[in-house]
């Protein structure tokens, strides 16, 4: 194992130990000793610890936690928690491990927070399709109430807190921390004009603290380790251990906890195993499906927020999708655009037209029906998408297809180009270029278009296959 | 919540110093300096903005995204640009992504000419469009309603419509369905959307997306003018535009008026123009022969009414009805009361209110503004039901509540379709209007209101209870509402409450005991000179409130004097003497006794028994074609030109839209050649001349004149002045000359024992505003008729 | 593809939707109650929406007009609203569908490891259904699994990595009312870092949950699935709030 033996487990610590999903287990290993210590302190002191810790959110956007729990005006209106559980971030499944797991380090996050925040009343927003870990985030809420560290006074402290697991039911845009208020206050999932900031009028319209699960249930790992220890850990801008999301064309998908800061072929190469014998990387999206990709140059870039930003991508969500060199671009823009033609919300114009639009000309070079112009439009209609949106849905479109159209424009023309071909149109025919998208297309009898130089496909099995998918969605 | 009060800054605007007020949104701000930045969602009427659209995109020095101008509130030296290259692109996108899915059928687009997406276009896009792909097609255009069409191709998804569905008349039946690309708008189920406001949404829609079924095709915009005028249909006295085409009103607009209708219009008020041009309206002089009314000359049937009236002399007697001028009222009473010498006129429908109790209830000092319902503190809504006796109100009572925290009390007999939004609602048995206010006015009394109860106070709070039918605790929790929270400790915070009271309250039996309880009420809440707060009347009548103000009441003159020739008689007693035969004659200015009256029977009976029924009418009823001697055509307020008062005191002017009687029956729209329709100013002075008095009345200007010479409080008053926003007569000097009123009682008024009230069936007698003649003859709202209970709610 | 009700008008023979009256609708209690238990979790009531349209849908198969009457004379909201609401979100059905649902993730990450395949031999065998009823076969966006993909989640089960070939067994148990694939549940994994663990532990038995009593939350069924009943664990697990017996490990309690 390529990884370095150093790194500290914080989160996942033990987390198939059994039964450590029930409150029982979880004290035995130390459980609510956090809350324990949060209480005995002031909020103030509590806030101090979350702000010295530099914890930056886990959820997407990176914004300093204990920053974002100052933002909460003082005083004695009534404030709220929100956990965002809404989990949908394609490649992204570290809160469903941890909520299904060990529920109790995010319950015991978030009676930390809300004594930190002044809140009185807090919500988990969980996705729809995580039936399992809301049971299991029920049942635990159940004994965290009967343990009483949920309700009111607890621990003796005079902090009172209700919390009720909220379960949404299908829409990608509820992640947005102002559509998951809208949505949990029944109505559809549109993000909010901002400002006003949910810190000031958030979650009926009162002052309101949104974070990731991730990030609550880091909490209480702070509170152990004091926030000026935890800072040490990472780099001095993104601290901590961060659970990352690897999934795609690796041979070892799944979630692992790394310190921020590692280089990335660590992560992709060291634990998950690297892309298939023989195959080589593509590119990878560093942070969930919204971030730009970045190539196989691109992999000693070291996992945190800064590099990567640096890079011209981002950490996001901390989801790693690894594409290897038999899938053509095109199927991942393809994937891309219609994941976000189908979840936005269809509020704001470029967005809701942007994302429809960029579907059909993708697939009008698909069908052969465009020219190189038409990848010039694709472009210019991504530049004009962001920044002008509502909320970053539309963004988070534009920028990874903008990505893929600056990164493999030649690949992209050679589809549109071989794609006239087959349909004969093609002005170029009798060319260097079109001769050799020919014998491409005879490798393929069946008429599909492999990348080119991916060259013989072993019929592997099916983990390993190589992902030569159009559409299906 | 009271007003802000906005403070000005300077900020640059593409170069321009410009004043605004600060926080203004930068959309509203920007054309103060003249300069315009273009919106689709953005509607201020319609609330906070939403930022939907993302037409309105400017550049904002220091901060690095371009902003939303719908948004963005203006600061003290904040500098924008709405000129840079970076905007231009932004903007041309904008218009790109929503022409997308937009059919260019603009040729046989309803709103191609005075589109706002033809003008942005136009003025912000980019001339060419990159999108090759097929549009999509739907069916078009579907019927939404019977009044509303929706194309669903044009629809740009601006949430216009849905957000007034579910924000401002808060029906929540418009609404959008599926999500993203997909989302389109709908209703649950393929109902219909038909609610009291639904017309709104066409007026809202940026595009041709929304159209109005009756004007559908009716006219190109270069084809018609706009004419403004008030609407008379209701109370609320909504300003309007009429499109007008070929003399013929093919449409009405809203031609918002913050002060009146706050921008909205009911579906009566707009769509019940068609029933100026059915050929139901009565367009020449009628004159019954052979039991028949046949059309005759002018010259006859002002002789023949003339004769029948100089016959009964001193015992011929006048009602005026609500969509009656100020100024035929005038002339009218001054005709029956120098010319016939009788004193029998009134224009109320629930007997006499002592002079004095009318003159302290409009004390200019307590006269509430329409606005202040929105900007109150709280508001109690007292034997009114404002969607049904003037609708307009309900919209703004709900804005108060959801945009300005406004605290609702709704006291009423039955249930409203305000008590959702209310923090108290009191119920009361019917017909005990005047006892339950003279509880309130009790509770009010009882000090703090704790419910300790004062000895006598608290028999006599629980004696009122009863007789009204209320709880006493709700009655005490209204008085406590009223009075504040506040109110012992900071006695110098003016508590704004509205009282908005229906004539209901002032009516019948215990009509004096509610007023006199009503004005207990205000002065133990100390709203007299308090900005914000006061009494606001909704009359039973259009022009309630005018035609008191002119003189049309049995113990009245102009100007609440007293009555010129002695105290006569109210319409009860009218229709009694008419029975009885002790009176004679009976003039109707737009009155139809048998609708607008309480006790039917009786009025059938004093038709009948009349000797000489005059009737100046639009529309023929049963009663009038069975009794009325002579009829003469009436105006339309679109025909009209005059002035009406506003329920609050606002002075309004109706111009003539249309030609009189234009296009009745006629296909074409050309004016009909038979339209004989004449002033109501002229036919009154015609009638007097031949009664041997002369009014001195010229012309409509000049019937305004004399009586703006007949009301004191109206001193000095000209046409010009009232101009086209209309003035509230209490905000001019004049109104020092407001006759002074009763002084108000302590001990509670007499009220009549439950027993010996009158049927409370009677009152049903006050009807909806829906079930009128204007909405049962105009063909687009008929189908409203059958529904006019369900309107009610 | 054209959304239902672009090409409909309105039915002008209809009276508008709008709150209904208590007394023209009629509710079955126990969804009355559910409605009402969670409209008193909220401050606001009309937090409860979509906990509401998941119960109805639960009891009706899909978000039918009446079931969306029955939700909304029990919140007093309008149907429109509710409406709205439900065709928002990907799992409120607004046209009729199965009671028992497949969702084959066909994201990116699935797409790569063979979901489309995956979604096409699902979708083939939708006709067959399931009893009487259809099957709800959907393609769906990243359901949160790519660790597993391609992966579906089956009545809220998630299952995975999957090929073609399970397809048949899928439905089979299915059919059978068993467990779905029970050696493929997610439940049952252990996490993929090597570090986390610093021993050895079993992979998790397939469990069920059986909530302790607790007056103040009710026990909330499955959002989505069979209700918790249809769930409920056989004899041989273990009856502990949440699986697994604590003796595995108590040595390791410090």
């Amino acid at each position: 194992m390529a990884a370095p033996a150093q790194t500290p487990i914080l989160l996942l610590a033990d987390i198939d130990e059994p039964g450590l999903a029930t409150r029982e287990v979880y004290e035995r290993r130390g459980g609510y000793e956090s809350l324990r210590r949060a209480l005995a302190m002031t909020p103030e002191q509590v806030l101090a610890e979350l702000e010295a810790s530099g914890l930056r959110g886990r959820g997407g956007a990176g914004f300093a936690m204990g920053k974002k729990v100052s933002f909460l005006p003082k005083g004695s209106i009534e404030k709220y928690l929100v956990c965002n559980a809404d989990e949908s971030e394609p490649g992204t499944f570290k809160d469903r491990e941890l909520m299904q797991k060990t529920p109790h380090t995010l319950i015991e996050g978030i009676v930390i927070a809300s004594y930190a925040a002044g809140a009185a009343r807090s919500f988990i927003y969980i996705r729809g399709e995580y039936v399992l870990q809301a049971d299991v985030l029920d049942a635990a809420l159940v004994e965290a109430r009967q343990a009483g560290y949920i309700g009111e006074n607890i621990l003796g402290s005079g902090h009172t807190l209700s919390l009720v697991v909220h379960r949404g039911a299908g829409a990608y845009i509820c992640g947005e921390e102002t559509g998951l208020l809208d949505s949990l206050e029944g109505k559809r999932g549109n993000p909010r004009l901002k400002p006003p900031f949910p810190a000031n009028q958030g979650l009926y319209q009162g002052p309101t603290l949104i974070n990731n699960v991730e990030t609550l249930a880091t909490a209480p790992t702070i509170i152990r380790m004091g926030g000026a220890e935890y800072a040490k850990l990472g780099t001095e801008t993104s601290t901590g251990t961060k659970v990352v999301s690897v999934s795609g064309h690796v041979q070892r998908p799944g979630n692992y906890e790394v310190e921020l800061g590692i280089p990335s072929r660590e992560i992709i190469y060291g634990l998950a195993g690297g892309p298939r014998e023989g195959r080589a990387i593509k590119c990878w999206f560093p942070g969930g499906s919204s971030s730009p990709v970045l190539t196989a140059e691109d992999l000693d870039i070291p996992y945190d927020f800064d590099s990567l930003g640096k890079a011209g991508s981002m950490l996001g969500s901390g989801a790693i999708i690894v594409v290897d060199d038999t899938t053509p671009i095109l199927d991942v823009a393809m994937k891309t655009a219609k994941f976000y033609r189908h979840e936005s919300c269809g509020k704001c114009t470029p967005c809701r037209e942007g994302t429809n639009w960029t579907v059909k000309m993708l697939e009008r070079i698909d069908a052969g029906e465009a020219t190189p112009m038409d990848l010039e439009i694709m472009a210019s209609v991504q530049e004009h998408i962001i920044g002008n949106c509502l909320c970053v849905l539309g963004d988070a479109m534009a920028m990874p297809i903008g990505s893929m159209i600056a990164k493999f424009r030649e690949e992209f023309e050679a589809h549109i180009e071989r794609a006239r071909m087959l349909r004969g149109v093609s002005d170029v025919a009798g060319s260097d270029f079109a001769l050799a998208a020919q014998g491409a297309l005879q490798e393929h009898p069946d008429g599909r278009l492999a990348p080119i130089g991916a060259g013989e496909q072993a019929p592997g099995e099916h983990r390993g296959e190589p992902g030569t998918q159009k559409g299906g969605a | 919540m009271p007003r802000p009060q906005p403070n000005m800054i300077t900020f640059s605007v593409d170069g321009r110093e410009v004043r605004a007020p600060e926080n203004m949104m930068l959309a509203d701000a920007a054309k103060l300096g003249d300069v315009e930045i273009p919106v689709f969602c953005y509607e201020p009427k319609l609330g906070n903005p939403v930022g939907a659209c993302r037409m309105c995109l400017v550049e904002v020095e220091g901060i690095p995204k371009l902003q939303t101008g719908c948004s963005t509130p203006v600061k003290d030296g904040m500098v924008v640009y709405t000129q840079t290259e970076r905007v231009k692109i932004a903007q041309q996108s904008v218009v790109e992504f929503l022409l997308i899915n937009h059919p260019l059928d603009c040729p046989v687009c309803d709103k191609g000419g005075e589109c706002p997406l033809q003008d942005i276009t136009f003025g912000w896009g980019n001339g060419i469009s990159r999108f090759i792909e097929p549009k999509r097609h739907f069916v078009k255009p579907l019927e939404l309603s019977p009044l509303i069409a929706i194309d669903r191709e044009r629809c740009i998804l601006c949430y216009r419509c849905v957000r007034f569905s579910q924000e401002i008349s808060e029906d929540y039946q418009l609404v959008l369905l599926e999500r993203g690309a997909h989302s389109y708008v709908a209703t649950f189920d393929g109902h219909p959307y038909v609610a009291p406001f639904s017309g709104n949404i066409v007026e809202l829609c940026p595009v041709g997306a929304l159209t109005s079924r009756p004007y559908r095709f009716r006219a190109r915009p270069w084809d018609i003018e706009g004419a403004g005028s008030v609407c008379t249909l209701c109370p609320a006295q909504c300003n309007v535009t009429l499109t007008v085409r070929d003399e013929r009103a093919l449409r009405v607009l809203a031609r918002d008026h913050h002060e009146v209708d706050d921008g909205w219009l009911c579906d009566k008020g707009r769509f019940g123009y068609e029933s100026f041009h059915v050929e139901e309206r009565v367009t020449e002089p009628l004159l019954r022969d052979g039991g028949q009314l046949r059309p005759v000359s002018w010259e006859r049937a002002l002789g023949e009414a003339a004769a029948g009236l100089s016959r009964a002399g001193s015992r011929s007697a006048a009602l005026a009805g609500g969509q009656a001028t100020n100024e035929e009222a005038l002339l009218l009473a001054r005709m029956m009361r120098e010319a016939l010498g009788s004193p029998h006129v009134d224009s109320r429908r629930g007997g006499t209110l002592p002079l004095e109790l009318h003159r302290a209830l409009g004390a200019p000092a307590l006269q509430a503004r329409t606005s202040d319902l929105e900007f109150a503190h709280a508001v109690l809504v007292i034997a009114a039901d404002p969607v049904n006796d003037a609708p307009i109100l309900d919209l703004r009572l709900r804005k108060g509540i959801r945009r300005h925290g406004m605290s609702l009390a709704v006291a009423m007999p039955g249930d409203t379709s305000l008590d959702a939004g209310a923090a108290i609602t009191a119920r009361f048995a019917p017909g005990q209007a005047g006892a339950f206010a003279a509880a309130l006015a009790a509770a009010l009394r009882d000090g703090d209101g704790d419910g300790d109860g004062d000895g006598d106070g608290e028999d006599e709070l629980r004696e009122l209870v009863g007789l009204a039918g209320a709880e006493i605790g709700v009655v005490r929790e209204l008085a406590s509402l009223l009075r504040g929270p506040d109110r012992e400790d900071d006695r110098d915070a003016a508590r704004e409450v509205v009282i908005l009271f229906g004539e209901r309250l002032t009516s019948g039996p215990d009509g004096a005991a509610g007023a006199t309880a009503l004005l207990q009420i205000a002065q133990r809440l100390g709203l007299e000179g308090i900005e914000g707060a006061g009494l606001l009347e909704i009359p039973a009548q259009s022009n309630g409130r005018g035609l008191r103000e002119a003189g049309f009441l049995p113990n009245g003159g102009a100007g609440l004097s007293e009555p010129p020739a002695g105290e006569g008689k109210d319409a009860r007693a009218i229709a009694e003497a008419l029975a009885a035969g002790e009176l004679q004659a009976l003039y109707l200015l737009q009155s139809e006794p048998l609708q607008d009256l309480p006790d039917a029977q009786l009025w059938e009976r004093a038709l009948a028994g009349a000797g000489t029924v005059v009737a100046h009418a639009n529309f023929l009823t049963d009663a009038l074609r069975e009794h009325a001697d002579v009829v003469f055509p009436a105006e339309v307020y679109a025909e009209k030109e005059g002035t009406i008062v506003h329920p609050d005191g606002r002075i309004q002017r109706l111009r003539p839209a249309i030609a009189r009687g234009s296009g009745v029956g006629g296909a074409g729209g050309a004016p009909s050649s038979a339209s004989e329709v004449r002033a109501g100013w002229q036919v009154i002075c015609e009638l007097a001349l031949r009664l041997g008095l002369d009014l001195d009345v010229l012309g409509a200007t000049m019937a305004s004149r004399r009586l703006f010479e007949a009301v004191p409080f109206y001193e000095g008053l000209t046409l010009e002045e009232v101009g086209g926003r209309g003035v509230r007569w209490q905000e001019r000097d004049a109104a020092a000359r407001f006759p002074p009123g009763a002084s108000v009682p302590e001990q509670a008024p007499a009220l009549t024992a439950r027993e010996q009230q009158p049927d409370p069936r009677e009152l049903a007698g006050f009807r909806s505003v829906w079930d009128a003649p204007e909405v049962l003859h105009s063909p687009a709202l008929s189908f409203l008729y059958p529904r006019r209970e369900l309107v009610s709610g | 593809m054209t959304p239902r009700g672009w090409d409909t008008p309105a039915d002008l023979e209809k009276d508008p939707a709008t709150i209904p009256d208590p007394s023209e609708v009629e509710v079955p209690a126990a969804l009355r109650e559910e409605i009402e238990q969670h409209m008193s979790h909220y401050p606001d009531r009309r937090s409860a929406t979509l906990p509401a349209l998941a119960a109805a849908q639960r009891l009706h198969g899909w978000c039918s007009p009446e079931a969306i009457e029955q939700v909304a004379s029990v919140m007093r909201l309008t149907p429109a609203y509710l409406e709205s609401v439900a065709s928002f979100y990907d799992m409120l059905e607004t046209s009729p569908r199965g009671r028992h649902s497949i969702y084959v993730c066909t994201n990116i990450s699935c797409s790569l490891c063979g979901a489309d395949e995956l979604y096409a031999a699902f979708a083939a065998r939708a006709g067959e259904g399931v009893g009487e009823e259809p099957l709800n076969v959907r393609s769906f966006e990243c359901l949160g699994a790519c660790d597993i993909a391609p992966m579906a989640s089956v009545d809220g089960v998630y299952i995975g990595p999957l090929t073609t070939e399970d397809v048949p067994r899928v439905l089979e148990d299915l059919r059978a009312g068993r467990d779905v694939l029970p050696e493929k549940q997610l439940a049952r994994r252990l996490v993929a870092d090597p570090h986390a663990n610093s021993r050895e532990f079993p992979e998790h038995p397939v469990h069920r949950l059986t909530l302790p009593f607790d007056p103040e939350v009710p026990p909330e069924r499955a959002a989505f699935g069979p209700p918790m009943g249809a769930l409920e664990e056989d004899a041989a697990d273990p009856p502990a709030a949440i699986e697994p017996q604590p003796e595995h490990h108590e040595e390791d309690a410090s």
